[in-house]
């Protein structure tokens, strides 16, 4: 049974309310989702309290996982990733700035970038790594740290427009490579 | 800023449903616009399909970028207190009480009903436990009679009311103690009877389990747990 076929059969028992299965799939999946939880939020405590959150999700809504279309991880990692960021933007943080330098137009793949053609490597990594650098930077932030528009164009000190236009043609160029 | 549209997400590509999807899948939109989009979802398939395969690549990117990190021992434990301790039954438990405030009735049914529906000619089976499986809400009056025969190692199934709907089956679950449900197989619903035989570890659980009776696709439930409605359950008493 692959990770994927086990953690969709233990969803499905504990959408009946099968509390051994629930054990089970926690010991499965909450390091993985830990580790989102910590990427999204950088710090342990808040993390804690999101992870807490999103398995109280995963037992009260299990039963509504099978009608939404997802992988099991991906339902996961969505619902995950989606509770840290509304964390996140509940704390207020202020987006940490974005140097002008990063942004230049600039074809090279960066360093996060490079890092990651040498670990095995997935679709979206590979069309990330088509990106501009700065393009492709400002996209992960909106993803991994919840960076609405209005964020990054404050990070950045770039109009509101300008970056909104520049991220949906960032979107738009990521969706043609996946497609391909 | 850009004047405010109502339509939809302003400015260029705003109303490209990749970069609409893409923008829903990452919480790029107002509450309001997410809140349109999710509406046109249920409508539109394409659009549907493209935020799911959005979140499909956004997970793939995740699962990438981030090192499994074991949280702190108590805090399963937390989330156990936080959820159990309220004696919420699981869903499945929670068709117990079907089972055991019919229980007297149900001796008395089964008792009316067993010599005349299960014949001596089937008589193969000498019942020593029984259970009457009597209709859940979603039940659509299904009733069903079972009688063990714990020495033989079969349960003789007697379907009295109910039918299949059109390309779903029966499936008939054993629930015992804490323990997940056990399939004991799918029903033939052209039969109205049907002897099963039952698996050898389950018999010592048999006393005080409950029987219980699923709405499952062809072939029975593809995961090994119930997937669809009970329909029927009954606890198991001495006959």
């Amino acid at each position: 049974m692959t990770l994927q076929e086990e953690v969709e059969n233990l969803i499905v028992r504990v959408a009946m309310g099968d509390r051994v299965a629930f054990a089970r799939l926690y010991d499965r999946t909450s390091a993985k989702l830990f580790g989102v939880c910590l990427r999204v939020l950088d710090d342990r405590a808040e993390a804690e309290e999101v992870l807490q959150e999103v398995f109280v999700t995963v037992w009260n809504k299990a039963d509504s996982y099978r009608i939404n279309g997802y992988s099991p991880m991906t339902w996961l990692i969505t619902v995950t990733r989606n509770r840290a960021v509304d964390r996140r933007r509940a704390l207020r943080r202020p987006p940490e700035p974005i140097e002008t330098a990063d942004l230049l137009p600039d074809s090279t793949p960066g360093p996060e970038a490079t890092a990651m053609a040498q670990s095995e490597s997935r679709r979206i990594n590979e069309c990330f790594d088509e990106l501009p650098r700065a393009r492709a930077h400002l996209v992960r932030r909106a993803y991994f740290e919840g960076d609405s528009y209005a964020d990054l164009a404050e990070a950045t000190g770039i109009n509101l427009n300008t970056l909104r236009t520049w991220l949906r043609r960032s979107l738009i160029a990521l969706r043609e490579c996946l497609s391909r | 800023m850009s004047a405010h549209n109502s339509k939809g997400p302003q400015g260029p590509d705003g109303d490209d449903p990749r970069v609409t999807a893409a923008e829903f899948a990452m919480g790029l939109l107002s509450d309001a616009e997410a809140r349109a989009v999710e509406a046109r979802m249920a409508e539109d398939r394409a659009l549907f399909d493209e935020v799911v395969a959005w979140q499909e690549h956004l997970a793939d990117l995740m699962l990438d970028e981030v090192e499994e990190v074991t949280p702190s021992p108590q805090l399963r434990k937390r989330i156990e207190a936080r959820l159990f301790r309220s004696d919420a039954p699981p869903v499945w438990k929670q068709v117990l009480p079907y089972g055991l405030g019919g229980a007297a009735a149900a001796l008395v049914l089964w008792l009316a009903v067993s010599s005349g529906l299960v014949t001596p000619d089937e008589g193969a089976i000498e019942a020593d436990l029984v259970a009457e499986l009597t209709p859940t809400p979603e039940g659509g009056g299904l009733v069903i009679n079972a009688a063990v025969d714990t020495e033989l190692g079969a349960v003789q199934v007697v379907r009295l009311a109910g039918d299949a709907p059109e390309n779903r089956v029966f499936e008939l679950w054993l629930i015992a103690g804490e323990a997940a449900p056990v399939s004991l197989g799918v029903l033939d619903d052209a039969a109205d009877r049907a002897v099963i035989p039952l698996p050898q570890d389950v018999m010592a659980e048999l006393p005080g389990a409950v029987l219980a009776v699923s709405d499952e696709p062809p072939g029975g439930s593809p995961t090994g747990a119930p997937t669809g409605s009970v329909l029927a359950a009954g606890p198991l008493t001495p006959s």
